[in-house]
């Protein structure tokens, strides 16, 4: 069956669940008092809050993109108290922004621009994205800030299970968190090599990835290149890989709004929240 | 459990606790006590359970669980053996508003009817005579008696351009009397236009606040506002800190608010406070409401830099970063035991700076500093930096009306 079908018969189910899963925290949240709106409705509430959040950006748009980028995404503060889990942390967070960023251009153009692009030819252009030039710089980005996770995620559970500073309390959650991103990563690495060490699998189409061309696969995919030299005289079932990857991926944003993960959408409002403050005066 | 003594961004700063730690190396509590739910995080995860049992996932398949009373019991002790100091909220990687945070999960539960005894006596107090300790609130410029001189009128005008609160503390501990006593001859040699209010002064409400009685606090708001406002006039001034963060927070005012540190420094850039040189080596102590609460650290340390003769050096720990005392927080009256170690570890870091003298400018940490030195037997000298700034003005500048407190060196010792 067309991996692309069931990759949306699954993937639209989750985000159904990770949306559900979100607006049950944020309902929540909305148990909450708001000054000068104590009997608001959660919806009443919700409407006052994001148009306070955008009447507030509008003011000055160029400081919240800027904290946005030096204190949530780059986490200036934590930089200036442990340059190793600054690092570490923003491995994480910037290849993950970036990942999907680049996956976000790579699907629109590949899988929705190029479609349009047989009844409306302004945007043939796009099969530069699928065929041409600019299709292997998306792939090496994509891979290049898929190690940057893979690394930030080793950086991590170093820390925490080997170097284990005194205030840190290891819970149930935070092994399960770790080790979700780094088996995410590693299946995805994993995939990939197979799929180079095996021109079969390109061949018959086995995924919804394989356009690269396999002759640069050694600079493009340079960490699948480097396992599938490994993986040649290895045999698996390429769909039994492909579910292996694809259905935790899916499970993980489920998965988000339950756990610590959270922290990725609360701290970030809690951090601009606090920078926009209205500074006492001296 | 009652979620709406919480605003809806402190529900999302519980779940924006990554349990990171980096508050317990710093928490001066935990340092004493090193349980794990006496810490900021352990407090943080303790409501996250506390909610999750009673509004969850699983609360909404399979039922709300009921709240122990046990955990609520131990949670109640966790939260309250809290100075407020907030230095949890300044380092936290997340940047989590702590100190209110602490004052809302008090609200929580003194709505569950789970908190220290002893505050239902200091709030009979407020709400009865209101003040902190009980006594009649016409005694409340009774510290006038202890000076050498003082108006017919006791500083109680009809009209004034300036008000001055006084607070609790410094009304009716003797220890604090010299604040007031201070504070006021600079304002007279300086020529402000200034009022007490007298027995009209009410408490600020902060001890309420800082309880988890924040809708019997409101009263007292709207007394003060309207007492002040009674009077003509257009500012008010605290020698208090926590009067004055009360007031900057909780007032929502249009008069002008000083802490009496600003107003020092704003009379000296006027010329109406000058200084004879007078050599003493002195480090400073941010009080907590002050600094970190309240974003006043440059104003007591430009009136040092500006006296002829003060060499000013900084304690390990300052700004931001400066160490309670453990006068805050009502733990004095919750766990004395604790405060007092809180002040020791202060002690120690004031002594290795070498410095002749401590300044502070809150009666508080003087209180909790001075009786700790007292009981360690150890001769510290400190002051508050009103009656600091008083024994330095100018002899020959601006002409005191009344007879000043004389500088007599070692005065200060306790």
């Amino acid at each position: 069956m067309n991996k692309h079908l069931i990759f949306y018969v699954m993937f639209i189910p989750s985000m159904v669940l990770f949306f559900w899963g979100m607006w049950f925290r944020i309902r929540l949240y909305l148990q909450g008092t708001i000054e000068g709106a104590e009997n608001a409705t959660p919806w009443r509430k919700l409407t006052i809050l994001t148009d306070r959040s955008w009447q507030r950006f509008w003011k000055r748009p160029g400081w919240y993109i800027k904290i946005l980028i030096t204190d949530v995404i780059f986490h200036k503060r934590l930089f200036g108290q442990s340059f190793y889990r600054w690092l570490a942390h923003t491995l994480l967070v910037f290849g993950f922004i970036a990942t999907f960023i680049v996956d976000m251009i790579k699907g629109f153009t590949t899988g929705y621009l190029v479609e349009l692009s047989h009844s409306i030819p302004f945007f043939s252009f796009a099969h530069v994205f699928e065929t041409g030039a600019i299709r292997p710089y998306l792939d090496f980005f994509l891979e290049f800030f898929s190690f940057l996770i893979l690394i930030g995620c080793i950086l991590a559970i170093v820390r925490r299970f080997f170097i284990r500073p005194q205030q840190l309390k290891t819970e149930e959650e935070d092994i399960v968190t770790l080790l979700f991103i780094l088996y995410l990563e590693l299946s995805g690495f994993f995939i990939e090599g197979y799929r180079i060490a095996h021109a079969e699998v390109v061949a018959n189409r086995v995924y919804m990835a394989n356009f690269t061309p396999p002759s640069a696969n050694n600079w493009i995919s340079f960490f699948g290149y480097f396992l599938s030299l490994f993986l040649k005289d290895i045999t698996i079932n390429p769909h039994f890989l492909w579910y292996a990857h694809v259905i935790p991926s899916l499970v993980w944003f489920v998965y988000i709004p339950h756990s610590k993960l959270l922290h990725i959408f609360t701290s970030s409002v809690t951090v601009i929240a606090d920078r926009a403050k209205e500074k006492p005066h001296k | 459990m009652d979620l709406t003594k919480l605003s809806p961004k402190q529900l999302l700063e519980i779940d924006a606790c990554t349990r990171c730690g980096d508050c317990l190396r710093i928490c001066p509590v935990y340092t004493q006590k090193t349980e794990e739910g006496i810490n900021p995080r352990g407090k943080i995860q303790a409501m996250k359970k506390f909610i999750r049992g009673q509004y969850g996932l699983w609360a909404r398949i399979f039922g709300k669980k009921s709240l122990s009373e046990s955990e609520l019991e131990k949670f109640s002790e966790m939260v309250y053996r809290c100075t407020l100091c907030g230095e949890c909220g300044t380092q936290c990687p997340v940047s989590i508003d702590s100190r209110n945070l602490w004052l809302a999960f008090k609200e929580v539960l003194v709505d569950q009817g789970h908190y220290p005894k002893q505050l239902k006596l200091m709030m009979g107090n407020i709400l009865k005579d209101h003040n902190i300790s009980g006594h009649d609130n016409d005694q409340r410029t009774d510290w006038l008696e202890a000076m050498e001189d003082f108006p017919a009128d006791r500083y109680q005008k009809e009209r004034a351009d300036v008000v001055y609160f006084i607070g609790c503390v410094s009304a009716y501990y003797p220890m604090a009397y010299k604040i007031p006593q201070s504070f006021v001859k600079i304002l007279e040699r300086a020529g402000i236009d200034f009022t007490l209010l007298g027995g009209a002064e009410w408490c600020c409400g902060f001890p309420l606040l800082v309880g988890g009685f924040r809708k019997e606090a409101q009263a007292l708001f709207q007394h003060n506002i309207e007492t002040v406002k009674q009077k003509g006039a257009h500012t008010v001034i605290f020698s208090c800190p926590s009067c004055y963060h009360t007031w900057l927070e909780d007032y929502q005012t249009d008069l002008k608010l000083f802490d009496s540190t600003q107003f020092i420094l704003s009379l000296i850039r006027e010329g109406k406070v000058r200084f004879d040189e007078k050599k003493i080596r002195v480090t400073y102590h941010d009080p907590c409401d002050l600094g970190r609460a309240s974003g006043v650290y440059e104003a007591p340390r430009d009136i040092l830099r500006s006296m002829p003769g003060v060499e000013f050096v900084e304690l390990p720990n300052h700004r931001e970063r400066c160490k309670c005392c453990g006068g805050g927080g009502l733990l004095e009256m919750i766990e004395p035991e604790l405060a007092a170690s809180l002040a020791k570890e202060k002690i120690k870091e004031i002594q290795a700076t070498g410095a002749d003298l401590l300044i502070t400018s809150c009666q508080q940490c003087l209180r909790n500093i001075q009786s700790t030195a007292r009981k360690m037997k150890i001769r510290l000298k400190t002051a508050s930096i009103a009656e600091f700034v008083l024994t330095h003005m100018e002899e020959n500048g601006v002409k005191a009306e009344g007879k000043e407190i004389p500088f007599i060196p070692g005065s200060f010792i306790s």
